[in-house]
């Protein structure tokens, strides 16, 4: 009795102790991003002296130079892009992760990247469209129809949509629309290739048409995701007690998956399917934080951007006078990255 | 794994030709140059048949080349449609099956039935393949190689050498190459070229930088995989070499759309496979970098004949065209 009630009080001291320094964390890694996305726009394939990008920052106006066109017209979207997409994956992942108490949860076991990219190929060769423009679109499209048919799918019998029910109805309606899309793309080569840019992961190419476009849909899916904390920490105590501590479950699961659609469905359609960001991301948040999705949230919102650009500014340096897309370089970097962290941090279970 | 799979690609085959055996065996007379027939392939290899072939299936503008000479294939694959295809699209195709009309795709089912004894395309020497066989095309396209030799003339150091190489394969396979409009097209092709010289002469400082532009990045080509572009070089056209080609692919320099204007010819050579009268306009409005290529922003763009001729008389045709854009261009454009 004396040793549980000792357990009790250490905990909560701990909590406490935690929150307090959680804080000025957050505002620091504010800070971190600010530099990240400082580093992503006066670095880069093209070399362009310091004084050249301040001064193009600074007055805000291309004066029609070249190093003014790309810092303005290419990096600062660009860089918004990274920012805004790697939030999205981060928090959509963290609160996948949350909701079906799946620790492997991303938007990829849900059918997101499936169904993005079945409708790009859609595109491609049914309609005939070209062009990262209009796939952004149909890959929306896709996405958010995927997830919608996995939760339709999952929700399927007297339990509604319970995490083992999503996670093989994810899997499931990726497996079909992946083979589908295969399928397609092998006997058509055109679409292959169009395909395969889309596909890598990529934050090149896009300006600011695509970042105006997505933006608006990923800005409400954050500010709604910050709202989701408390009722991820009543799901990951179990359904029952979240039934008991008085949480409707049902309506708060869907109400999660449609900010997930949102935020990955967008992200995806914006720059093609990145991968790890959205698996990683929350784990690390969880290794920092603890339990607590009310941390876990913003903490992913922000350390997701920060890694994304970063691997981004990388892949554009070390590509020179080519780049290295994002994607690629996140999976040779950060595959082992994570592997370390898995080995010698303990992570905090879902 | 690997054992089994072209054991099974035979077996496959087979069963396809005794399949349709006994059709049309009637049309097969012995060849009036019997053989034994031989011909040196752009790999450096020395095929060899016990008959001259007679059976043929050749790529796009290989064939294209074969039918200026007379020698009609049975069978034709293309990287494009057979209609837009710069080789084909004014030739008559009756009678020619058709066994693919997008790069990388060749239905080798139908190709099979046809039985060739020949199949007929360019090797490329930066990929060590045949047209239709190179890395990247769908694995079952490959199967054509198993159908019969395949050979082609280098995709080497100048068009010259091909022609005349497609020349020779004809002149081996029994084709009469002193037709007067084959002199026609090499006086054309002649007179082509010292005007073309003779533009070129008069603009001495006048560059040029070929390029195909793409959604994520701008492919700068490198002249010594591109035989049109040395021979343009022979010719005396200043065509600038890409310091730093894909070592991979090293057809082109790739350059990311930051970099764009990092070489500033006075005259852009646009990939010819996908020139419009709008690209232009269409590249300066999707890449904000597009127009920093001086050349683009002064409408100094001409389309570049990029890896199809294999004819005197196609090259004779682009010739003159370039020869009119090199007229009209301002030596001071670029850098």
């Amino acid at each position: 009795m004396s040793a549980t009630s000792r357990y009790a009080t250490r905990t909560s001291a701990r909590g406490s102790r935690r929150a307090s320094a959680l804080g000025p964390g957050l505002v620091a890694l504010c800070v971190v991003l600010a530099v990240v996305a400082f580093l992503s726009v006066t670095m880069g394939s093209r070399s362009i002296g310091l004084s050249e990008v301040l001064h193009a920052l600074g007055s805000l106006n291309n004066d029609g130079s070249t190093n003014s066109t790309v810092t303005l017209e290419l990096r600062v979207p660009r860089t918004l892009l990274g920012i805004v997409v790697g939030a999205a994956l981060g928090v959509a992942g963290a609160i996948l992760q949350g909701v079906t108490r799946n620790p492997l949860a991303d938007a990829g076991i849900m059918g997101i990247n499936a169904g993005a990219a079945a409708f790009v190929v859609f595109a491609i060769t049914v309609l005939g469209f070209r062009g990262v423009g209009v796939y952004v679109w149909f890959a929306f499209a896709g996405a958010i129809g995927a997830l919608l048919l996995v939760y339709s799918i999952a929700s399927l019998g007297r339990e509604g949509a319970t995490p083992i029910k999503l996670a093989l109805a994810g899997a499931a309606v990726t497996a079909g629309l992946t083979s589908v899309t295969t399928g397609i793309v092998m006997t058509n080569v055109d679409a292959l290739n169009e395909l395969r840019f889309w596909q890598v992961g990529s934050l090149a190419g896009r300006y600011a048409p695509i970042l105006t476009g997505v933006a608006p849909f990923l800005l409400v899916g954050l500010v709604a995701s910050l709202g989701f904390g408390r009722a991820l920490n009543g799901l990951a105590l179990g359904e029952d007690v979240a039934r008991g501590l008085g949480q409707h479950v049902t309506r708060t699961r869907a109400a999660a998956f449609a900010v997930v659609a949102i935020l990955a469905g967008a992200a995806t359609a914006a720059c093609g399917p990145i991968v790890f960001i959205g698996l990683v991301v929350p784990h690390l948040a969880r290794f920092i934080c603890g339990p607590d999705y009310r941390w876990i949230i913003p903490y992913s919102m922000l350390l997701a951007p920060i890694i994304l650009l970063l691997a981004d500014v990388l892949g554009r340096v070390a590509g020179a006078p080519d780049e290295l897309q994002v994607g690629v370089v996140l999976g040779v970097l950060g595959a082992p990255a994570f592997v370390a962290v898995v080995r010698y941090a303990k992570l905090s279970e879902v | 794994m690997r054992a089994w799979r072209p054991l099974l690609a035979v077996a496959a085959l087979s069963a396809v030709l005794t399949g349709c055996g006994n059709d049309s065996t009637a049309s097969d007379k012995p060849a009036a140059d019997a053989g034994p027939w031989s011909f040196t392939d752009g790999s450096g290899q020395v095929v060899k048949a016990d008959k001259t072939p007679t059976r043929i299936i050749a790529h796009a503008g290989e064939a294209a080349a074969l039918m200026s000479f007379g020698i009609k294939p049975i069978g034709i694959y293309s990287d494009e449609s057979v209609k837009t295809d710069p080789n084909l699209k004014n030739l008559d195709l009756t009678g020619i099956e058709i066994l693919g009309e997008e790069w990388g795709k060749i239905d080798v089912e139908k190709a099979a039935a046809l039985r060739p004894d020949l199949i007929v395309g360019d090797w490329w020497p930066a990929e060590k393949a045949h047209s239709g066989m190179e890395e990247g095309v769908d694995e079952k396209s490959k199967k054509i190689a198993e159908l019969a030799p395949v050979v082609g003339v280098s995709q080497g150091k100048s068009i010259v050498q091909l022609a005349d190489g497609y020349a020779d394969l004809a002149k081996s396979l029994g084709a009469k190459v002193d037709d007067p409009q084959i002199a026609a097209n090499k006086k054309r092709f002649e007179d082509a070229v010292a005007a073309f010289k003779a533009a070129v002469a008069e603009k001495p400082g006048l560059t040029v930088g070929a390029v195909s532009p793409s959604d994520d990045k701008l492919y700068f080509a490198n002249p010594e995989y591109a035989p049109e572009l040395l021979d343009l070089q022979s010719f005396g056209l200043k065509v600038i070499n890409p310091d730093k080609p894909d070592p991979g692919f090293p057809y082109w320099e790739n350059l990311s759309w930051e970099n764009a204007d990092k070489y500033q010819p006075d005259l852009l050579l646009f990939d010819g496979r996908s020139f419009t009268a709008t690209s232009n306009a269409d590249w300066g409005k999707k890449q904000p970098t597009w127009f920093k290529i001086k050349a683009a922003k002064a409408g100094a763009v001409v389309s570049w004949p990029a890896y199809w001729l294999h004819t005197y008389g196609d090259f004779a045709t682009e010739l003159d065209k370039l020869t009119t854009a090199v007229k009209a261009a301002d030596p001071n454009v670029g850098n």
